[in-house]
Formats: C-alpha cells, sequence, structure tokens
C-alpha cells in the first residue's frame, strides 16, 4: 500500500466531529444506497504533529483502567492518543468503508521505547491491508509515534477492523472460516481476576479516551446501530488486562489482543492472566484471556511480550 | 549472623546487650519534589505519589524484581479503602512482588517512625533489608459522609424490608448530606494546629521577627541546596515538577514582613503567625532505603549513614500543660542521655519546620534553666543549638509538609550530610532529627555517618 503522501493536519481532529460526520455518511449512504463505488483505501497517511498528554486526562485514564498514575504513558493511552488521526484516515471522502459500525478485531501495539508524559509527539496513521471476511470487509489501520520532529519510532499500533456485511466488488472472501471452531472449544480457566463492568463503563471509557462511539454509550444509542445493548470499549478491557499484567512487564514490550464476543453492559467478566518466564527467570510474556463467568463464552484473547 | 547470637543469649540477655546487635544503614532515599496543594498533583492519589518515590528509589539503587525484607509507609489523611497502601504501592511497583509491607500511621511522625522501626527490625536481624516512607496528599484528601448518613446507610444494610428500608431512607435530613472533610484541628480541644502553636509560641515569647527569619533562612538554605545539586540523588520529577513548589528561591525578609497573621488573632499578645512562617498543605511522597551493611555491600550500595537510636515522647496538651508541638522537647535529652550525648556532639540538627514558632519554642525551652531543672529533670539548660548547624539544606517551612513525606525526606537528606562530613574528631559525624506530631506527640532519632 502507497501511503507516501502525507497530509499534515494543523491540529488534532476532533473526535465529536468525526463521529457527527461518520453518522452523516452513514445516513448519505442509505439513502443513496450502499456501496460508494470505491473499492481501494486512500494512499495517504495522516499526521498530527507536535501532540502533548494532557496530565489531567492521563491521570484519569490510568484510574480507569487501574494503572498507577506515573509520568510514563500508558500503551494504551498512546492509542487513544492517536485514536483521533486513524479515525480521520477512516473519515475521509475516498474511504470506501462506512465508519460507524465497524467492528474491533485485533489489536497489536509495539511499545518500543517508553513515553513520558511531557513529551512532543508526532503521530501518524494510515490505512492499509484491505481484505476480504467471511463476514464482510477487514483492514488495517497503522499509526505511529515518533518523538517530536524526530524519526525515533517511539510506539506503533495496528488496528484490525471488519466492516460487517460491506463486500466490495473484486476483494473475495477468504475461503474456509477459522477460528470459529477454537472457540467453540475454550474450557474456561480458572479466574486470576473478576471484574464488575457497571453500565456506565462504556460513558467512563468514552470520557477519559474521548472515542464517543455511540455503541458504547447508552443502551438506546446502541440499539441505533443495531446491537442489542450498549457494549464496553475493546481497548478499555485490553487495557484493564495490561494494566492487571502490571510492573513486571519489560520497558520494550508487544501487547496484542484478539476480540471475539463483545462484553454487553452491564457484565461480569472473568480473566486469566498467565505468566511466562524464561530460562533466566526473567519475564518473557504473560498471556490472557477473558470470559463471560455464566456462558463461559470468550471475549478476547492476548498476550504482553518482551520485545527484544 | 549476629541476629543468632541475640537470640541464644535469650531475651532478657539480648536487651541487656545492645552491641551484639547489628547496624542499619541507610543506603539513600528517594522523593518526588512536594507541590503545594492543588497544584501539580492535584489528581494523583496517595498510591499514585508512594508508588512514583518507591520507582524512582528502585530504578536509583537497581532494586528491579527485588525481594526487599519489608516495606513500611504510611500516611496521615488516609482513605478508609487505602487500608494497605503501601503494600498495593508494592504491587504497582518494580519490587518483587514477594515483598511484605505494612502500614504505619503516627500522625506528621509517621515517616520517622518507618525509618525506626524498620532498623530496629534489622539491627534485631528480622529483615536484611526495608523500605521506609510515607505519604501524604491533601489535595486528594479522604471526604467520609456525615455521621448521620453513615449511622443511616449502616441501618439501611441491615434492614430486610422495602417498607424497612423506605422507612430508613425517610429520616435523611439534608443537614446529613454535608461531607465532612478532614481538618488539622485536634479531636479534643476543637483548635487547628496553627491555632494550638500559636498558645506556644506567645507562651515562649517568640518574636514575629524571630520567626520570619527562620522561615527566610529555610527558602535561603532549601534554594542553595537545589542549586549546588544537592538533591540530584535525592529527588526524581514527577508530573513536570523538578523541584518543591512552596520555595520562594527570591523571597526576602521585608516580603515576609509584610504578611499577615494568621493564626492566635484573637489572643491577648500580639499575632506573630502568618503564611510565610507556617508550612502550607502539600502533596508528596518520599521513601529511604535501609539495610544491613552486608546487604549494602553484597548489592555494591552506598552507606551512608547508621540510625543508632530513636525515641518518642508525648505531651499533655490537652489542657495546657505543655504546647502541642512540644512533645520532642521531653524525647530529646532522654536519647541523648541514653547515649551519653550532648548537643556539643551533634553536628547537624534537622528540626520539621511544622512552624517556624514550633522550632523556636523548641530552642526556647532547651535554653531554659528553670524548664531545664524542673520540667525536664536536668541540672539546667539542655543546651543552645548552634544555629549554623540547624536545618542546613532547607526544611518544611520551604519544602513544604506532606505530612506523613516529612520523616523520610529528613532521614535521606541528612544521611546524604552526614557521609559527606565523614568524621569529626575522630568519630563519626551525629546529626539529630526532630519531628512533632499531632495528638502531643513527637518521634526523635540520631544518625551517624557510616
Amino acid at each position: 500500500m502507497n501511503h507516501s503522501q502525507a497530509v499534515v493536519l494543523g491540529e488534532m481532529p476532533s473526535l465529536s466531529k468525526l463521529y457527527v460526520n461518520a453518522a452523516a455518511s452513514a445516513a448519505r449512504r442509505r439513502l443513496l444506497g450502499a456501496s460508494s463505488g470505491k473499492k481501494r483505501l486512500p494512499a495517504v497517511s495522516h499526521e498530527v504533529r507536535g501532540v502533548r498528554a494532557d496530565v489531567e486526562n492521563l491521570t484519569a485514564y490510568q484510574h480507569l483502567v487501574g494503572e498507577t498514575a506515573s509520568d510514563t504513558l500508558p500503551a494504551g493511552y498512546v492509542h487513544s492518543l492517536a485514536f483521533p488521526v486513524s479515525m480521520s484516515v477512516m473519515n475521509r471522502e475516498d474511504f470506501p468503508l462506512p465508519l460507524l459500525g465497524m467492528i474491533h478485531l485485533r489489536n497489536r501495539i509495539e511499545q518500543l521505547v517508553p513515553i513520558q508524559f511531557d513529551q512532543e509527539l508526532d503521530v501518524r496513521s494510515w490505512a492499509e491491508n484491505l481484505a476480504g471476511h467471511r463476514a464482510g470487509t477487514q483492514l488495517d489501520v497503522v499509526s505511529e509515534v515518533r518523538a517530536g520532529s524526530s524519526e525515533d519510532l517511539l510506539w506503533r499500533g495496528v488496528s484490525t477492523y471488519l466492516a460487517k456485511g460491506v463486500f466490495l466488488p473484486g476483494i473475495d472472501k477468504p475461503g474456509s472460516p477459522h477460528g470459529a471452531t477454537g472457540a467453540s472449544e475454550f474450557v474456561p480457566p480458572d479466574p486470576t481476576a473478576l471484574w464488575q463492568l457497571n453500565l456506565d463503563a462504556g460513558r467512563n471509557y468514552a470520557a477519559v479516551s474521548g472515542d464517543f462511539n455511540p455503541i458504547h454509550l447508552s443502551v438506546l444509542s446502541a440499539k441505533a446501530l443495531g446491537l442489542r445493548g450498549s457494549i464496553a470499549h475493546g481497548m478499555y478491557l485490553a487495557s484493564r488486562a495490561l494494566a492487571d499484567v502490571g510492573a513486571v512487564k519489560a520497558e520494550s514490550f508487544a501487547w496484542n489482543v484478539t476480540f471475539e464476543a463483545p462484553v454487553f453492559l452491564p457484565a461480569r467478566v472473568a480473566l486469566d492472566i498467565t505468566t511466562v518466564q524464561a530460562d533466566s527467570g526473567n519475564w518473557e510474556r504473560s498471556d490472557y484471556v477473558a470470559w463471560n463467568p455464566r456462558s463461559g463464552r470468550r471475549h478476547f484473547t492476548g498476550t504482553v511480550a518482551a520485545l527484544t | 549472623m549476629a541476629a543468632a547470637d541475640v537470640t541464644t543469649d535469650g531475651p532478657l540477655e539480648s536487651a541487656t546487650h545492645p552491641q551484639t546487635t547489628r547496624s542499619a544503614v541507610i543506603v539513600g532515599g528517594n522523593r518526588i519534589p512536594f507541590a503545594r496543594t492543588g497544584g501539580a498533583y492535584v489528581k494523583s492519589s496517595n498510591q499514585d505519589m508512594l508508588t512514583a518515590a518507591l520507582d524512582g528509589l528502585i530504578a536509583r539503587f537497581g532494586l528491579q524484581d527485588e525481594r526487599i525484607g519489608e516495606v513500611a509507609a504510611g500516611a496521615v489523611l488516609k482513605h478508609s479503602r487505602d487500608f494497605n497502601l503501601t503494600r498495593e504501592a508494592v504491587l504497582g511497583s518494580a519490587l518483587s512482588p514477594e515483598t511484605p509491607a505494612y502500614d504505619l500511621q503516627q500522625a506528621c511522625a509517621t515517616g520517622l517512625e518507618t525509618v525506626i522501626g524498620l532498623s530496629n527490625k534489622i539491627k534485631l536481624g528480622q529483615i536484611d533489608s526495608g523500605i521506609a516512607g510515607g505519604v501524604d496528599s491533601a489535595s486528594d484528601a479522604p471526604i467520609a459522609v456525615s455521621e448521620g448518613l453513615r449511622d443511616i446507610l449502616l441501618d439501611l444494610n441491615r434492614a430486610k424490608t422495602t417498607v424497612q428500608k423506605l422507612k430508613i431512607i425517610g429520616r435523611i435530613r439534608p443537614k446529613d448530606l454535608a461531607p465532612d472533610a478532614p481538618n488539622t484541628g485536634e479531636p479534643r480541644t476543637g483548635l487547628s494546629m496553627g491555632e494550638h502553636q500559636a498558645l506556644t509560641t506567645a507562651q515562649w515569647k517568640i518574636s514575629r521577627e524571630a520567626q520570619d527569619e527562620l522561615a527566610y533562612n529555610s527558602h535561603r538554605n532549601l534554594a542553595s541546596a537545589y542549586q549546588r545539586g544537592f538533591f540530584d540523588d535525592l529527588i526524581t520529577p514527577y508530573r513536570g515538577l523538578n523541584q518543591d513548589s512552596n520555595l520562594r528561591a527570591d523571597t526576602t525578609l521585608e516580603k515576609l514582613s509584610t504578611l499577615k497573621p494568621v493564626f492566635g488573632k484573637n489572643l491577648g499578645s500580639e499575632a506573630t503567625m502568618t503564611a510565610g512562617n507556617s508550612t502550607p498543605l502539600t502533596d508528596g511522597a518520599s521513601t529511604v532505603l535501609l539495610a544491613t551493611e552486608e546487604w549494602a555491600d553484597a548489592h555494591g550500595l552506598p552507606k551512608l549513614a547508621t540510625v543508632l537510636d530513636g525515641e518518642a515522647a508525648a505531651v499533655d496538651f490537652v489542657h495546657g500543660k505543655d504546647g502541642l508541638l512540644m512533645a520532642p522537647v521531653f524525647a530529646v535529652p532522654r536519647l541523648l542521655a541514653r547515649h551519653g550525648l550532648t548537643f556539643e556532639d551533634i553536628d547537624f540538627f534537622e528540626i520539621h519546620e511544622a512552624f517556624a514558632g514550633t522550632v523556636l519554642s523548641t530552642l526556647a525551652a532547651w535554653e531554659d534553666e528553670e524548664f531545664g531543672r524542673t520540667r525536664l529533670g536536668l541540672g539546667g539548660a539542655l543546651g543552645k543549638v548552634d544555629r549554623a548547624k540547624l536545618n542546613i539544606n532547607g526544611s518544611s517551612l520551604a519544602a513544604g509538609h506532606p505530612f506523613a513525606a516529612t520523616g523520610g525526606r529528613i532521614v535521606a537528606s541528612l544521611a546524604k550530610m552526614l557521609h559527606e562530613k565523614g568524621m569529626v574528631d575522630g568519630r563519626p559525624a551525629r546529626g539529630l532529627i526532630s519531628v512533632c506530631a499531632a495528638g502531643g506527640q513527637g518521634v526523635v532519632a540520631i544518625l551517624e555517618a557510616a
């Protein structure tokens, strides 16, 4: 994918405006028919320079996801810093898929170097890997965070999203669906933690992350988008798991999460974290899995692993 | 190990042979800069700040994944959910999660008492390493519900039927909804700490000028300590602060003299205590690494000073026999006597500046012949503290005073000063710490250069 053409935005895009814009274009699609006819991702990246964390917002984020309010930005917080830039890419006129209702399938973050809260950062995002999925069309949105005005890559995130039910001409579905069989065989282990998520979990995370996607805010707004109730943000759940892994992790790490069944609010979520040590005794990685303690349905799985 | 000798000697004998115990050395310390309340740490909790101070200490001395013998810390303004504050901070830090911890609370003496308690455990052979500390946030102070509402909520919890519950809810009156914020008032007298000190300040006839001069020296000394880099290996920045935000390097005696009195305004004598010569409410945290000499050597870490001994005292302040913050006046002569020392044998005096008036009243009591005879049971005055040895790198008036964090600040700074001083007349340099506390208490300690 050619994303060499960089559009430098003058300021951090407003997520609320992006969501309003996305809602308007969703309505337009509904009126004018589904397909925009575009089947390629925009060959540009969006960039915002000189981004800085707001310390009060950072502290609120840290407290909400269970991190200590240290001066180092949690990897999930960097994701929320970069999120408006990614959203602005997906909100472009020439973006081929509807932004609203997009499902977060997977996320991979590499925290290469710890980032301090007062560092100036350049954030660049683009979309790539448009591909068929048995339930629609998927793509990767890549974000890279560098130390201000330098080429030093500090953080890299790849979010894989699915536009459910959207099939673009010329992009084939993959052959046999895989992974579904693995999910059905899941036998819940004994949990290491049990989370009680209230109805306001979505609103609370929206307040600190800025991600006011209506599917997370209330039963009503979620129903308007075809869900039976509001669901927790995937990155909120993954960030809590990352916080639960705790200070044992190395300074540089890769953090993966694969989302399966959404967590409808309110909810109890069972979590198991397994720590794997290298022969040296040093921490190598922590694997986590979360499930619904009543139904045994798996919500998400992931790993936090040392980067060497 | 020496500890084994102690236990085989039997408890009675071991108590009479303190020389058989090991010494507890101060390896170093770390704190975050102290911030005036409502400032840089406004949203940070006690746990956040204690963890930040702890993580800085861990980084400085390479303690990642280290199982420390025990960590002891505390906070004065503490939410009930923080019952395991120190253990939670340990779990959130890079220390081994197999490091035990306990909370301690002795008002403003909390920090110093954690140092004494852990050094005693080290001396007794119970642990080889320990981290002492303290934290306080006046910004993120716990707010309790009123007694009336608390009573109703507890009844509600016990109620079984809906009718019972509705009846109980019906008892709530608007006045019950007023929150109950912590304050510095003494429960038995209703007087704030400042008002109590104003009584003592007047009793000892401490002048406004003397108090302002002490405050001025505190700022000047702290500023010059920062300037020559004294705190470079004692502090890690947090939330954008690199030094104590209360420090006014450019303050002058003239500026201090223009401030209006805030305490003691209704006493018969002139009111002399201002915001300038009283400590402000502050947020912050401090930690101190203690160990046996062997542990420090095995880890390739410095040995700055040893904790020689500590002493606690309390005064009957409730009906005014002594001032609220005067307990150290009694603790110090007892501690000195136990070691056969006088003020001549002390090279640094670290007297916590709760108020300038506290320090000056304490010094005045020690200089008073009659007080020495009648109250301290001495032949005369305890002695005169050489001002050139008093709080030479600044103290709480300039740095601020996050209650439980002050002890750790003083111990780490004094240990470094003693190490720099080394030997004096063929003996290790000695420092005396004196910390007053609410409830008419005081804790004092002597450190020696290692």
